[in-house]
């Protein structure tokens, strides 16, 4: 690993420790915000990017990851702190099991079939008086937390969530297995016939991509002390994740950081500096989205990347290089 | 009179140049063999012709016309009909629905479905059946009468002889007398010599996107055209 | 005796459904995209609906289907021609789907910020409330109607698709969208059709589903949600098993519905989840 990295990964490790004492309240919260949506979009670009499978149904890790720290902490009448753990265990969980009949569609009918999962456990919790219901969870144990270390603890997992995830994904794609799974995206049959287990490659894709959205969601709703189902089922998780990604690049590491940059600096410009409302806020979005992908289907960043030849993290997986005939493709 | 003309052709497969500074000629009612290997860029050559790949620079004239930068659908109507490397027939779609297909860009002529039924028996026996049901000569057969249902002027072949028996090459090459007889030019891409050769009026020979061989079959030898696709 | 309403009644719904997912299986079949924003479409077209009626309250809403369904096709046409026929020949299977979840977003949002969030419907009155009495059951009229021009709609279209050219070229251009060219058929052309009538088929549904029951501009996903359980168990690649699929899901939903009033669509989306456990290639998996 390069010295440059070593050295900026550091720096960032520096500057997440003593961010809290230097930048108020606010700026640490929008900080913390920032970091666990990079979190989430990582892992949604992990599971789109190198597992080559479009999730639109994540937000339920979001949410189960948040309800299994609330009801555990609850429970167990022990700090949310201790059992941040059980939020990726118990998205890991329920991503092995559904990963079975889940697998048998694909691309599109994976999307779309996550969704529908989503749905129903949405259903079901809204149902649940365990899981409160409609009108959700307060966190039970919040006397036991320290508020002046509130802020500050919370940035600090997040950070360490957004770096750490970083760190292991580039970590990851270096290794054998990253290479596996990028020549599974590309042409799985091809991958197969080398040896690359296809579909256990995608499973532990998708397994480290749920935990780690469980995880950063989980973090999310304990900073409002309260989950509820609306906001933690909501498909929204989902576009800011994609958005992010898209901007960014699907299948860099480097890209969502982009991505993020502008997803976040695009809302306080337009939110609150300009009083647009959040509907005409989600329009543009959605306008960006859409323009990004007629304009540089690779995303942004990379097309700015080859543009000016940087090469950050130099992990990426291209898209099948489009057809070699004149506007049609081959069959 | 010339009915195709290519002059200084380029193009390319993907970022791989195939074919380089083409020059070609076909006259009309000829019948002309183009030979080389795998990769010589025979298939990428038709393809061009036809609009299906874009090529960057040289001419291409057909019918007094030039098509060089042309979309396949606009040059469909004007008389240079293909038969594709590997059928590439209409799964889902029956026999007769097929050689319908070809009726959509027809110019008048004298090929119906009735005469290609003429031309191919076996083919209206099984005129429901769906191509995944035939042999891969009927197969051809069905590629070559959908083509012809256009009335097409010049006939592009590629690799007509590839992966059939011997007999149903035989069979599909004297067919090939009937279609000259209607006036239709022909290019057969082959990977064949000796029966390409046995066929044509004049010889192409392709090495590595280059032409290496052109000349009139009667002024060449078998041997000589055995040289020239190897690059000997 | 109940249950055999509750069942009979789940059918003359899954013709509802099977209708929301026609369009989208169509533009599957045709093309390989999965429209994204196909539920959306159906609820801008409800709203069409909505908006003709408080402006000619004269006429009968039913009547007001056919503008509705017009401008569909219209609107498909065009958003084929200008978008989605610039990522549809991409190899990459993750831009379609990625583009036409943006204009999901864009759409979704739109009517938020024009039409509000208000639950709306299209009213027919008397017609949505009157029954049959059929063997001492009690068939809905309009359910019962809509089943029967789902079948007709299905009849039609296989009969354009395999008895006519343009039906034929469509079928073309699906096998071999190259090898077409070469007679004189633009594929992006047939495309632009395509998705005109995806989305006509599609208002059909998403306005006789507003008659049914209430929309907001949120109710896309539901519609998408269905429309997709409905392709996917009949069999992909099967259009009258899309009726089948229908059928099935419109029966889980109301049976669920009896016994668990608050459900929503809970069962439909259960009944797909097993099924895609037990047998992936849906109910029916001949191809069409």
């Amino acid at each position: 690993m390069s010295r440059t990295l070593i050295l900026v990964w550091a720096t960032c490790v520096g500057l997440i420790a003593v961010a809290p004492a230097v930048v108020g309240e606010g700026a640490l919260r929008f900080a913390t915000e920032c970091l666990l949506i990079l979190s989430m979009a990582q892992m949604w670009n992990l599971l789109a990017g190198y597992g080559g499978l479009v999730s639109l149904g994540h937000q339920v890790f979001v949410a189960l990851g948040a309800y299994g720290l609330f009801l555990s902490s609850g429970w167990l009448d022990i700090s949310p702190y201790w059992t941040l753990p059980v939020a990726p265990v118990i998205c890991a969980i329920v991503a092995a099991i559904i990963a079975l009949p889940l697998f048998r569609l694909r691309e599109a009918y994976f999307s779309i079939a996550m969704w529908v999962f989503a749905e129903i456990v949405a259903a079901f919790t809204t149902k649940s008086s365990l899981m409160g219901g409609t009108a959700g969870v307060t966190l039970s144990t919040s006397r036991l937390l320290d508020f002046d270390w509130f802020e500050p603890i919370l940035f600090w997992i997040a950070g360490s969530l957004a770096l750490g995830l970083l760190g292991a994904l580039y970590l990851l794609m270096k290794s054998s297995f990253g290479l596996g799974l990028m020549s599974v995206r590309d042409n799985d049959i091809a991958a197969t016939s080398v040896g690359v287990n296809v579909q256990r490659n995608r499973f532990i894709v998708f397994v480290l991509s749920a935990a780690g959205c469980g995880l950063a969601g989980a973090v999310s709703f304990l900073g409002n002390l309260y989950v509820g189902p609306a906001a933690a089922f909501d498909v929204n998780w989902v576009v800011y994740m994609m958005f992010i990604v898209l901007i960014g690049g699907i299948g860099t590491l480097e890209g969502p950081i982009v991505g993020m940059i502008i997803f976040f600096g695009l809302r306080e410009i337009v939110t609150d500096q300009l009083g647009i409302s959040a509907g005409w806020y989600l329009v543009m979005l959605g306008v960006v989205a859409v323009i990004v992908m007629l304009w540089s289907p690779r995303g942004l960043w990379p097309m700015l990347r080859d543009r000016f030849g940087i090469d950050l993290l130099s992990i990426r997986r291209l898209a099948p290089k489009s057809d070699l005939t004149r506007s049609g493709t081959s069959d | 009179m010339t009915l195709l003309e290519v002059s200084g052709l380029n193009a390319f497969y993907g970022d791989l140049q195939a074919i380089q500074g083409l020059d070609f000629s076909v006259a009309e009612k000829e019948s002309v063999a183009l030979l080389g290997a795998n990769g010589a860029g025979k298939s990428t050559f038709l393809r061009s012709l036809v609009g299906l790949i874009e090529t960057k620079s040289g001419t291409i004239r057909f019918a007094d016309r030039d098509i060089s930068n042309v979309e396949a659908e606009n040059i469909a109507g004007l008389g240079l009909g293909m038969v594709p490397e590997g059928r590439m027939l209409f799964d889902t779609l029956t026999v007769e629905e097929n050689l319908l297909m070809g009726t959509l860009t027809r110019r008048a002529g004298s090929w119906t479905l009735r005469r290609v039924f003429d031309l191919f028996p076996m083919l209206e026996e099984r005129r429901a059946a769906r191509p995944a049901q035939l042999s891969g000569g009927q197969q051809q057969m069905v590629a070559i009468g959908r083509a012809l249902m256009a009335n097409p002027r010049l006939l592009l072949c590629d690799e007509i002889s590839l992966g059939l028996a011997p007999v149903v090459v035989d069979q599909i090459y004297r067919s090939f007398a009937d279609i000259r007889a209607e006036g239709t030019a022909l290019v057969l891409v082959e990977q064949d010599v000796k029966r390409a050769y046995a066929a044509a009026d004049r010889v192409y020979c392709l090495l590595k996107g280059r032409v290496s061989l052109s000349a009139a079959a009667k002024d060449v030898s078998l041997a000589q055209l055995t040289q020239a696709y190897f690059g000997m | 005796m109940a249950w055999v309403e509750t069942l009979i009644n789940g059918a003359l719904l899954g013709g509802l459904y099977s209708l929301l997912g026609i369009g989208l299986a169509l533009v599957f079949g045709v093309m390989r995209v999965v429209n994204i924003a196909h539920g959306e479409f159906m609820v801008l077209s409800a709203f069409l609906a909505v908006f003709l009626v408080g402006m000619f309250p004269s006429v009968h809403p039913l009547l007001l289907l056919i503008p509705v369904v017009v401008t569909s096709f219209v609107v498909g046409w065009l958003y084929q021609m200008l978008i989605v026929n610039r990522v549809a020949r991409q190899p990459d299977p993750l831009a379609p789907l990625l583009l036409t979840f943006g204009i999901s977003i864009i759409l979704r949002n739109l009517m938020v910020e024009l039409f509000g969030a208000d639950v709306r419907s299209v009213q027919l009155g008397e017609l949505s409330r009157a029954s049959l009495e059929v063997f001492g059951l009690n068939i809905g009229i309009m359910p019962l109607s809509t089943l029967l021009l789902a079948v007709v709609l299905f009849l039609s279209l296989q009969w354009i698709l395999k008895r006519t050219t343009f039906g034929r070229i469509v079928r073309a251009t699906a096998d071999r969208r190259d090898i077409i060219r070469l007679f004189g058929v633009k594929p992006d052309r047939v495309y632009n059709y395509v998705m005109g009538l995806s989305l006509a088929l599609g208002a059909v549904g998403g306005v006789l589903l507003a008659v049914r029951s209430s929309f907001t501009p949120f109710s896309g996903g539901e519609r998408l949600l269905i429309a997709f359980e409905v392709v996917v168990l009949g069999g992909i690649g099967s259009f009258w098993g899309a009726l089948v699929g229908g059928i099935a899901l419109g029966m889980a939903q109301l049976a669920g519905l009896k016994f668990d009033p608050n459900a929503g669509l809970l069962y439909a989306h259960l009944l797909f989840f097993i099924m895609l456990l037990i047998r992936p290639a849906g109910i029916v998996s001949n191809r069409t």
